[in-house]
């Protein structure tokens, strides 16, 4: 048994939602959480979205704007993000991360997330009381 | 790997997340949870809280680097030299695998 915790953007909760029941991993729990990752390296990805966003903000005061989007892109901050916890059989875990990692790629290239998967030792369904691998 | 998660009082989260960032482990998960310890919550004036606030922080890190992060949440997670009920908890778990969904890439 498996425990697998991805963390996804918030606009691709119902798309993963939709690849994990088509995968056969229809029960999970979803949680709302805050989060930041590594800090980007490559400037170029960075520079890319911040020309995107001055694009975008259009405002009057555009040191104002420019001064909140270096902010927004310093890396410091914690974006909202909804964090899958999933249980699966073994030989289950790499369809599902597969699956996950197919419908939350975008052309960001940063911050559409991370899968972690840990051993987890015991399932127990509270209806029934059975445990193992059953329980899944 | 292993998954840290800390339980920290929520006005040191920026403090941690701060101290851990100058350290070297930037990314990091934060959730709001609530929860009772030990003491069975704290009793105010004949009524009892149970249900108390805290962050938890969640960070997945190499086997290596267990301590260094340990070390830098019990020194800034801690109210004074002493310490008090209710400055919170770390658990660490093992990771087995991780990956990016960014590049699809395995490892941290």
């Amino acid at each position: 048994m498996k425990e697998i915790i991805a963390v996804v953007r918030m606009n691709k909760t119902n798309a993963t939602k939709k690849a994990l029941v088509d995968v056969g991993a229809a029960g999970f729990t979803a949680e709302k959480v805050m989060g930041r990752g590594k800090l980007v390296e490559k400037k170029e990805t960075i520079a890319a979205r911040r020309a995107n966003l001055i694009e975008l903000a259009k405002a009057e005061d555009d040191k104002e704007a420019e001064a909140l989007i270096d902010g927004f892109l310093d890396g410091t901050r914690l974006f909202p993000r909804r964090m899958f916890t999933i249980y699966a059989h073994d030989e289950d875990v790499q369809r599902i991360v597969d699956a996950i990692i197919q419908v939350n790629q975008t052309e960001n290239n940063v911050g559409d997330g991370k899968i972690f998967v840990l051993p987890t030792m015991d399932v127990v369904r509270v209806r029934t009381g059975e445990s193992g691998e059953y329980a899944i | 790997m292993l998954l840290i998660r800390a339980i920290v009082r929520p006005e040191k989260k920026d403090e941690v997340l701060y101290e851990l960032s100058t350290a070297g482990f930037h990314a990091a998960t934060v959730i709001d949870v609530v929860g009772r310890g030990k003491q069975k919550g704290i009793k105010i004036g004949g009524i009892v809280y149970d249900e108390i606030p805290k962050m938890l922080i969640m960070l997945v890190v190499r086997d290596e680097d267990k301590d260094d992060v340990i070390s830098v949440i019990l020194r800034t997670a801690k109210t004074s030299d002493k310490g008090a009920y209710g400055d919170g908890k770390i658990f660490v778990s093992a990771v087995e695998e991780v990956y990016t969904v960014s590049t699809a890439a395995a490892g941290l």
